[in-house]
Order: C-alpha cells, then structure tokens, then sequence
C-alpha cells in the first residue's frame, strides 16, 4: 500500500535532494538511520540515471520523418548576415561596378580546401584592407586533418589549393596562406574494420 | 591510413562545423541540424509536456543559434550550448501560452494517472517515467526536467522560470516525491 503523499516524506526528498543536486553523497550514518532514508536516495538516483538516459530514447523511438523540418529551418535562417566585406572587381567597362563578397571568397577558399583529402577547413579570415584593389591580404585558415595524415604535408597541399584557386577566381594580392592545424579527426560512422 | 576520397561533412567536428557556419557555410549549419535537431526535439518535447509546439522551439533555436554562433565560447559544447537555447525558448512558449495566469495557478495537479497496475505492467522504464511525469503538474515538470534532463542548477531554473530558488527547491522536491509514488518505489 503506498502512503498518501505526507510532509515528513517531503522533508526526506527535499533533505536528500539538497546533497544530490550539490553533487554530494548525504553521510551514510544519515541512509542507515532508517530503511526508507535509503530506500528514497536509491530511488533519486535511479532517477537521476533514467533521466539522463531518456532523451537518447525518445529519438530512438521516434519515427522517421520526412526533410521539411530542416528545409523550414535553412529557409528562414539570414545568410545575409554573414556576408562580410565588399571586395572590388575590375571590369573592362568604366559604367560596370563589380564586387565579390568575403563570405564568398571564405566560400571559394573552404571548397578549395575541402577538395584535398582527409581535412576540413575551419574558420578563415582575410587579413588586410580587402577593399581597396591591390592590397596585400593574408589568409588565415584553421583546418581538422584526418588521423594519421602527414601534417606538414597536408598544410602544404592545402596552401596550394586555396593559393591557387584565389589566383583563379579573384583578383586578390595574396602575401600569405597561413594554414593552423587544430584538430584531428576520425571518420564518424566508421564501419568496423574500416 | 591515408584517405583518398573527399571528406564528408558529415565526418566534422562540431567545433569545424561551428567555426564554418560562423563564416556563412550553410551546408556545415545542415550538418549541425541535422546531427542535434532531434534530441532538440526530443528536449523541448520533454519541457513543453507534449510535441504540439517541439518543432517550432527547435526551428526558434536554430534560428538563434545561426545568429549567435560567434557568441559560442567553445565550439566543442555545441551541444550543451544548443540545449540551453532550446530550454529558454520552450520555456518562452510555455509563458506565452499562459500570459494571464499567475504563478501559482499553474502548479495545479494533472489529471489523475493510471492505476498503478497498469502503470507496471508497461514495457519500458522510459514509458513508465514517461506516464509518471505526466501526473506531475506543470511547474514541477519544467523544474525536474530542466534539473534532471537539462542539467541546470537552482539559480539558474529559478531565473529562467522567474521565480526564487526556494520556489525551486520545494517543486523540485513535489515533483520527486510524485514519480516515487507513481513509480512504486515508495514502499
């Protein structure tokens, strides 16, 4: 027969609460001072461990759903906001005002970087007054190598793709490609014996 | 070991993702939806007490999130980053929904559960906690699910759901004391 809910059972689970949401054990004389001291602290921390259990769960058993959530969330998300600087690009035509944004050479640069294997780039900046034609700009990029890669080779293949790829596309003085290795990574849904 | 194909996103780091999404790539943003949406989901589910507004929350925290990117300290906690967001926005909604009510109103006892027979006899322990918190009144689920799933502290639970931390403590404590009742442990 359960009890009707009383407030000396309250007492108890706010008493016993008080240590476990301070990350404490309460002191072992207190749980075997009376059965149910010990009986209300196991059933808290079996709580606490089916809590943190329950969401992982509930993704699990939550049906397939179609992509319309995602397309919701990348439609209505402002990529205007991170178009950064206006870099000039000249034209034969005196009347013609071009322009190249940086988020789009930061575009051009992650793409070139993706397309040498085992590495992602990271952030990247450019560095220097990008808006006034001519200017020298240096390129800061961090970059995750796949385990095991050669690093300082890898960096290398980098600069060329990104140095390459900005002499192609734009008009950009480059002084320097800066690669900084910060992470590195393992493939995430490796199969086994991959 | 040296890969010869084209890495995939979807084999990046949070903090890379981050750190792209930051500079304005959309596609390393998809990949963090993507990878966090349905345990965002699964969270404000757990907070709001029902799905019916869960998309909304998640689309609102991604929404922030895509903003306030730069704002991340560490990269690497995206993801307990992301859950704060998603806690402050169902909680937002559940403020919304109850405008004029005033605080105390809301810590009114939920409809009377299923007898405790039946409860025990369900397959798994998350649906019986499941069935369990449903009993519990608004307040107190917020409370335990924030503390127990979110993992907030009392000033923190008490600020977002602006009340003191003693209001906080005694719901916490209501809220436990049901489950047990529910959950028969309480012999």
């Amino acid at each position: 027969m359960i009890p009707s809910p009383d407030d000396q059972n309250y007492d108890l689970i706010a008493h016993l609460s008080d240590y476990l949401d301070r990350g404490e054990n309460p002191p072992e004389e207190f749980l075997n001072t009376a059965p149910e001291n010990r009986i209300a602290y196991d059933a808290l921390t079996r709580f606490r461990t089916m809590a943190q259990d329950i969401l992982a769960g509930d993704v699990t058993a939550e049906p397939a759903r179609d992509d319309s959530w995602v397309t919701r969330i990348l439609t209505n998300i402002h990529r205007e906001s991170r178009a950064g600087r206006s870099i000039p690009v000249s034209h034969p035509s005196p009347k013609a005002a071009l322009s190249l944004t940086e988020g789009a050479v930061r575009g051009l640069i992650r793409s070139a970087g993706d397309s040498v294997a085992g590495t992602f780039i990271g952030s990247c900046t450019l560095q220097g007054d990008v808006t006034v034609p001519g200017s020298e700009v240096t390129v800061n990029v961090e970059a995750s190598v796949f385990w095991g890669e050669r690093m300082p080779q890898t960096a290398q293949r980098l600069r060329d793709a990104i140095t390459t790829s900005l002499l192609h596309h734009t008009e950009l003085n480059i002084k320097a490609v800066n690669v900084t290795i910060t992470d590195v990574h393992l493939r995430r849904n490796a199969t086994p014996g991959d | 070991m040296v890969s010869d194909e084209r890495s995939s996103l979807d084999d990046a780091a949070d903090a890379t993702l981050a750190a792209r999404a930051v500079d304005g790539d959309v596609r390393a943003f998809e990949v963090i939806v993507r990878r966090h949406g349905p345990l965002m989901r699964a969270y404000a589910t757990r907070i709001l007490g029902s799905n019916s507004d869960a998309d909304d929350v998640v689309q609102d925290t991604f929404i922030t999130a895509w903003e306030r990117l730069g704002e991340l300290q560490d990269p690497a906690a995206t993801k307990a980053w992301l859950m704060r967001i998603t806690s402050r926005k169902a909680i937002d909604r559940i403020r919304a929904r109850r405008t004029d009510q005033p605080f105390g109103e809301w810590d009114v006892p939920a409809p009377e559960s299923e007898s405790p027979h039946h409860q025990a006899e369900a397959a798994s322990q998350r649906e019986r906690l499941t069935r369990a918190l449903a009993t519990l009144s608004e307040a107190q689920r917020e409370c335990w699910t924030l503390r127990e799933i979110g993992g907030h502290s009392y000033a923190e639970i008490a600020e977002e759901l602006d009340v003191p931390p003693s209001t906080v403590r005694g719901l916490l404590a209501r809220a436990r004391q049901k489950l047990m009742q529910e959950m028969e442990e309480w012999r």
